[in-house]
């Protein structure tokens, strides 16, 4: 009984320590955040809110929010769809592949759009064409579309194996339905939930959307809120700029919470409440012999003109001698590489990584504690809270916390790491929930009931099924840790650069050569831990359990 | 197969297969499955699970296509090779097992769904629906989702849907898998009338055989994706092919024969304590079991172990020494073809 007095303890303290956290990381940043706009303008908001650069930028991202979400949901939607079908040759390749445009930097993807399309660009130098139209609104909407389809295709994916057993669509062909009234009257009825879900999604993440924009819209002068906010932060002296960067902000978090928080109460519940999945998930034959095949060619297409050539554009940028030239092997060069390879590179290349390792590190145990104490009662709003920090915009997040604790910590590497763990907390809690739900709760109970405390059960019984949910956390926030720049770019000062910084302001200088190998050293920084981690994962994953030992009921130890 | 069971209708309607062979990823599911099922008839498929069952209803249904072989519905060829007839098109009708009732659909229109497909419009449409479920003694659960169905009454609607479709062929997929016990008797009953009502052909799948043997006119015993055994419930209930088979179809025990060599199989009703007809011969009671109407009683001898079932509570007590004997028994001709034998345990 002392093992469980002492579990009780450590819970209760995990639950203080885990709470206060959240107050000193996003909670108290947010309240700060208001009470500076108040105290700024006197709460007279008129001359902030009537600045016409103010009005243009608040249009451009609902604007590009409407639009991305119009393309990106049916996009993703007919992509998990179509790799529904059992008859799409190497169709676990495309599942993994139509992930991939999710998986490069978002950064590193609009500079390669802008190398491989753009103005004296690989098609224009190769084969000449161009398209002008690139930099601009309608450049932008296309590569945050092609960015955020395949979060889309993952929420809709998901929709489809919980609510769209392949006996509902059965049953519908089996009274007389053809396959595409099959989709009109029963599959995307049942995905509604999931639809609106990804649309509410892709709408808020595209509110926050930094990266893009800055590449591909401020160069045509178009601008949004995040980059209006990171310009006026950069102008730094001018007091009406703080005012209105930290206005912004304010605007961006509450144009999210509208979006979200009526969304999350219609929805949740409708999302939570799922079934438990049919053992034959998935696969479908829907459509005559021979389909399958269209949809691989036209899968192909689509990954070499969103992300093929572009990435090949962009390694051929960073090799070859001269904008312009053609990237023809008496052109290649490794001069771009070399002048980038200076000990300012190397000191922010060793700078991102330890604060990667560093957040990966804390925020893997956060998660984990905020996984486990939510499976109580008085942890439960701990979860929600964490998850609303998923739509939270990093450069709210940035701007709060730089007008909380800018005094003490201004210019370090302390106030990004600060912000990395209250965005990136939700990313680790995730998958280590996911984990923990499916994980079967007799197995905790066979080892409580043979003496086992809560904490010797964990350890022994719970920690190796979890192990490959605990180092997908931290991979995720490793990687996403490594090539953040959102809120980066907004907290650095002198001798706090990371390399996302270095490479943003090498493209914002104009040097394209260097631009691009940075942009290529940066890609390799992420693809070498990531295919290493893949490789771990794969030895850590454990055999699947037999279909009927699956769980119905969530985990609730102790 | 139906030669002699001609009551229905002519051989050539209701369901024919020949020769369906199906393969998942190259592995074989179904092996050279052929039967036939006349109108007004039932055919239970009977076998452990992952013996083929669903695969076959499947094929039939046109949810899959099959790899070889044909397949007739209502006299239609509609898979032959690897040519399929789209599901929609072919005159089938299902039951799940999941019930596979639309989550945002009443029951209304789930019913009335199959009628919207054949073009009729809404509102004949839903009063066809409600004549059927007012025949199925279910209208008031009309405007019911099925979140606020009962299992039983789940599989009502999921019944009245397959009724609306009118089909030549109803296949069955383990519809009472998910019943309570006290629902499984009163649905299968009505579940077989109606479908006996419509004059179509049904193909039921089932693991259990009491169920199979209750309902219908010929049994298939499916192993591996082959047809072990095809013949009437008495067939294949007095005179298994094999060991796999008998234990399938109900308890069975195994002794040497008495006279001479062979081993016999005893269904636990054929042989009785006490005295008998062919010869008498010695035991010992190793355990008794109390079963309500009957006892069954655990007996070694120098043949082997077998149950013996006797009406009425217990009458001996374990260790007494006992004489019984036999009131028939079946040879077994092979024990162990295919490796069946090791399937299901003696009960």
């Amino acid at each position: 009984m002392r093992g469980d007095a002492a579990t009780t303890a450590v819970r209760r303290g995990a639950l203080v320590a885990v709470a206060t956290l959240t107050v000193v990381l996003v909670l108290f940043p947010l309240v700060r955040l208001a009470q500076t706009v108040g105290q700024e303008t006197g709460g007279d908001l008129t001359p902030l809110l009537s600045s016409p650069g103010l009005g243009t930028a608040v249009r451009n991202t609902l604007v590009l929010a409407a639009a991305v979400t119009l393309l990106a949901v049916p996009g993703g939607t007919a992509l998990a769809l179509a790799l529904r079908r059992s008859d799409v040759p190497w169709r676990s390749f495309w599942r993994v592949a139509v992930l991939l445009p999710m998986l490069v930097p978002d950064f590193v993807l609009a500079y390669s759009w802008t190398q491989a399309y753009g103005r004296a660009g690989f098609t224009e130098t190769l084969a000449g064409i161009g398209w002008d139209g690139l930099l601009g609104p309608v450049g932008v909407t296309v590569v945050v579309t092609v960015n955020a389809v395949p979060l889309a295709f993952l929420v809709v994916a998901v929709g489809l194996a919980t609510r769209a057993e392949p006996d509902l669509e059965r049953a519908a062909r089996a009274s007389g339905a053809h396959p595409a009234t099959v989709l009109r009257t029963v599959t995307l009825p049942l995905l509604r939930p999931a639809l609106a879900a990804a649309s509410v999604l892709v709408f808020v993440l595209t509110l926050a959307t930094f990266a893009i924009p800055v590449v591909m819209g401020t160069p045509a002068g178009f601008s949004t809120v995040t980059t209006r906010i990171y310009a006026n932060l950069s102008l730094g002296a001018d007091p009406f700029s703080f005012v209105e960067a930290v206005a912004l902000a304010l605007l961006l978090v509450l144009l999210a919470g509208l979006v979200v928080v009526p969304a999350d109460a219609v929805l949740g519940p409708r999302l939570r409440a799922r079934r438990v999945a049919a053992s034959d998930t998935g696969s479908l034959d829907t459509g005559g012999p021979g389909g399958g095949r269209w949809v691989a060619a036209t899968l192909a297409g689509y990954l070499l003109v969103t992300l093929v050539l572009p990435l090949v554009a962009l390694v051929a940028a960073a090799v070859t001698r001269a904008v312009g030239v053609p990237p023809v092997p008496s052109n290649w060069t490794l001069d771009n590489f070399e002048a980038v390879m200076t000990g300012r590179t190397f000191e922010a290349v060793t700078r991102s990584v330890v604060l990667a390792v560093a957040a990966a590190s804390l925020l893997t145990v956060l998660g984990g504690c905020v996984a486990v104490l939510e499976r109580r009662r008085s942890g439960r709003w701990l979860s929600s809270l964490i998850t609303l920090t998923l739509v939270l915009p990093g450069s709210t997040l940035a701007v709060a916390l730089l007008i909380s604790y800018g005094r003490w910590l201004a210019d370090t590497l302390a106030l990004i790491l600060l912000a990395y763990l209250a965005k990136l907390w939700a990313f680790a809690h995730r998958p280590i929930s996911g984990a923990l739900d499916r994980l079967p709760p007799d197995e905790m109970y066979a080892a409580r009931s043979s003496g086992a405390t809560l904490l010797t059960a964990v350890r022994t019984v719970a920690l190796r099924p979890l192990a490959p949910a605990l180092a997908g956390a931290w991979l995720i926030c490793f990687l996403t840790a490594l090539h953040e720049v959102t809120m980066s770019s907004l907290l650095y000062g002198p001798g706090s650069e990371t390399l996302a910084v270095v490479v943003l302001n090498s493209q914002e200088l104009g040097r394209i050569g260097p631009t691009a190998a940075l942009s290529v050293v940066l890609s390799l920084l992420l693809v070498v831990p990531g295919v290493l981690f893949w490789l771990v994962m794969r030895r850590l994953r454990v055999p699947d359990r037999p279909p009927e030992s699956r769980p119905v009921e969530v985990l609730d130890v102790g | 197969m139906s030669a002699d069971r001609t009551a229905g209708g002519r051989a050539d309607l209701g369901l024919e297969a020949r020769d369906v062979c199906v393969e998942y990823d190259g592995q074989p599911a179904l092996r050279s499955v052929s039967l036939t099922v006349a109108p007004g008839h039932v055919l239970a498929l009977l076998g452990p699970s992952g013996a083929g069952k669903s695969t076959l209803l499947h094929a039939v249904a046109g949810f899959l296509t099959p790899s070889s072989g044909e397949i007739r519905v209502n006299g239609h060829l509609v898979a032959s090779g690897s040519r399929a007839e789209p599901a929609n098109r072919r005159d089938v009708a299902v039951v799940f097992q999941n019930y596979a009732l639309w989550p945002h659909m009443s029951a209304l229109d789930t019913v009335a769904y199959p009628a919207r497909r054949r073009g009729v419009g809404r509102a004949s449409a839903r009063a066809e629906a409600l004549d059927i479920l007012e025949r199925l003694g279910i209208a008031h659960l009309a405007h019911r989702r099925p979140s606020e169905l009962s299992g039983g009454e789940q599989q009502r609607v999921g019944l009245a849907r397959a009724l609306a479709r009118h089909a030549a062929v109803y296949l069955f997929d383990e519809p009472t898998a998910h019943l309570d016990a006290h629902l499984r008797g009163v649905f299968l009953e009505e579940l077989v009338s109606r479908q006996r009502a419509t004059g179509a052909a049904a193909l039921y799948a089932t693991h259990d055989a009491e169920e199979a043997l209750g309902l219908a006119d010929e049994v298939a015993l499916l192993h591996a994706g082959r047809v072990v055994q095809l013949g009437t419930p008495q067939q294949v209930y007095d005179e298994p092919v094999d060991l796999w088979a008998a234990r399938l179809t109900g308890p069975a025990s195994v002794v040497t024969a008495p006279e001479g060599s062979g081993r016999l199989l005893v269904r636990p009703e054929w042989a009785c304590l006490g005295g008998g007809v062919e010869g008498t011969f010695d035991g010992r009671l190793r355990e008794v079991w109390f079963r309500g109407p009957h006892s069954d009683y655990l007996v070694s001898s120098a043949f082997g172990t077998l149950v013996v079932r006797e009406p009425g509570p217990p009458a001996h007590r374990p260790g007494e020494h006992v004489s019984w004997s036999l009131r028939r028994s079946w040879r077994l001709t092979d024990d162990g073809s295919d490796g069946r034998d090791r399937a299901p345990s003696l009960t």
